[in-house]
């Protein structure tokens, strides 16, 4: 598949590109073995600082949505394109998550320390999915929050109060798991 | 366990290349900065079960994520639609 990208990030939307939309001037293609060329623009660039636990050196990633497969969203990486996550936005899951930063995380998305994010105005909140069984599951504790003023990601541990782990049952719930 | 007393700007040196500087002292926390050669990986404790995770979830795309995923997205679609 070759995807020509048209970027739609904001308030609430994922930063993501669409199928058929007019290609984009300057940044790169990257050639990923699970979504084909993806051709993409440097304002639809992700900057994780420290790349994700166990993928330090991934600091560059694309977010991908393909409209068909909504709500899910790949996280392809920029540096090697072998790697790819799917994920989806933690109000899918849990639509009373609360979100907690600790100082370390502020700093890196470069978030002002006088007010919380606001999820889909001010940061995208997406969780990993993990295989489980025959289905998949998610961990609330370890959500990847993306600053949508700046494109900086970081992968919030939380510490505090834990949000969960889910597993998404055959009727389409999703059942905390731990 | 080998127990240190330190004071902000001090310092430990872990084998010959790898330096632990303590650089802010608060009420709550301490600040510290390591300097290690870029082969050590250097993380906070609690992302060790998430790096693990994280494994598993880059490896799912290229294997059951991928042969299941039509049937992941009809279970997505189900809750949603409001089918249950």
């Amino acid at each position: 598949m070759t995807a020509s990208p048209d970027i739609t990030a904001g308030a609430g939307d994922v930063a993501a590109f669409r199928a058929g939309g007019a290609p984009v001037a300057a940044g790169g293609v990257i050639r990923s073995p699970w979504l084909g060329d993806v051709e993409f623009g440097p304002q639809s660039e992700l900057f994780f600082p420290c790349g994700l636990p166990g993928f330090e050196d991934e600091r560059r990633m694309l977010p991908v949505e393909i409209p068909a497969q909504a709500p899910l969203v790949y996280l392809q990486s920029l540096t090697n394109a072998g790697i790819c996550f799917l994920a989806l936005p933690v109000f899918v899951v849990d639509s009373g998550f609360r979100l907690s930063l600790s100082e370390d995380e502020r700093s890196m998305l470069q978030f002002p320390e006088d007010r919380d994010p606001a999820i889909g105005a001010d940061v995208l909140c997406l969780a990993l999915l993990l295989p489980s069984g025959d289905s998949v599951r998610v961990n609330l504790n370890a959500p990847v929050v993306i600053n949508l003023h700046n494109s900086r990601g970081v992968q919030c541990v939380s510490t505090g109060k834990p949000a969960g782990c889910f597993r998404l049952e055959e009727n389409g719930r999703w059942e905390r798991a731990c | 366990m080998l127990v240190l007393r330190r004071r902000a700007g001090e310092a430990i040196a872990i084998g010959g290349d790898i330096e632990v500087e303590v650089i802010e002292i608060s009420r709550t926390r301490v600040k510290l900065g390591v300097r290690a050669p870029r082969a050590i990986s250097v993380s906070r404790r609690e992302t060790i079960p998430v790096a693990a995770e994280n494994r598993q979830a880059s490896e799912f795309i290229g294997g059951r994520g991928r042969e299941c995923m039509e049937e992941i997205l009809h279970m997505l679609k189900k809750f949603s639609s409001g089918e249950v």
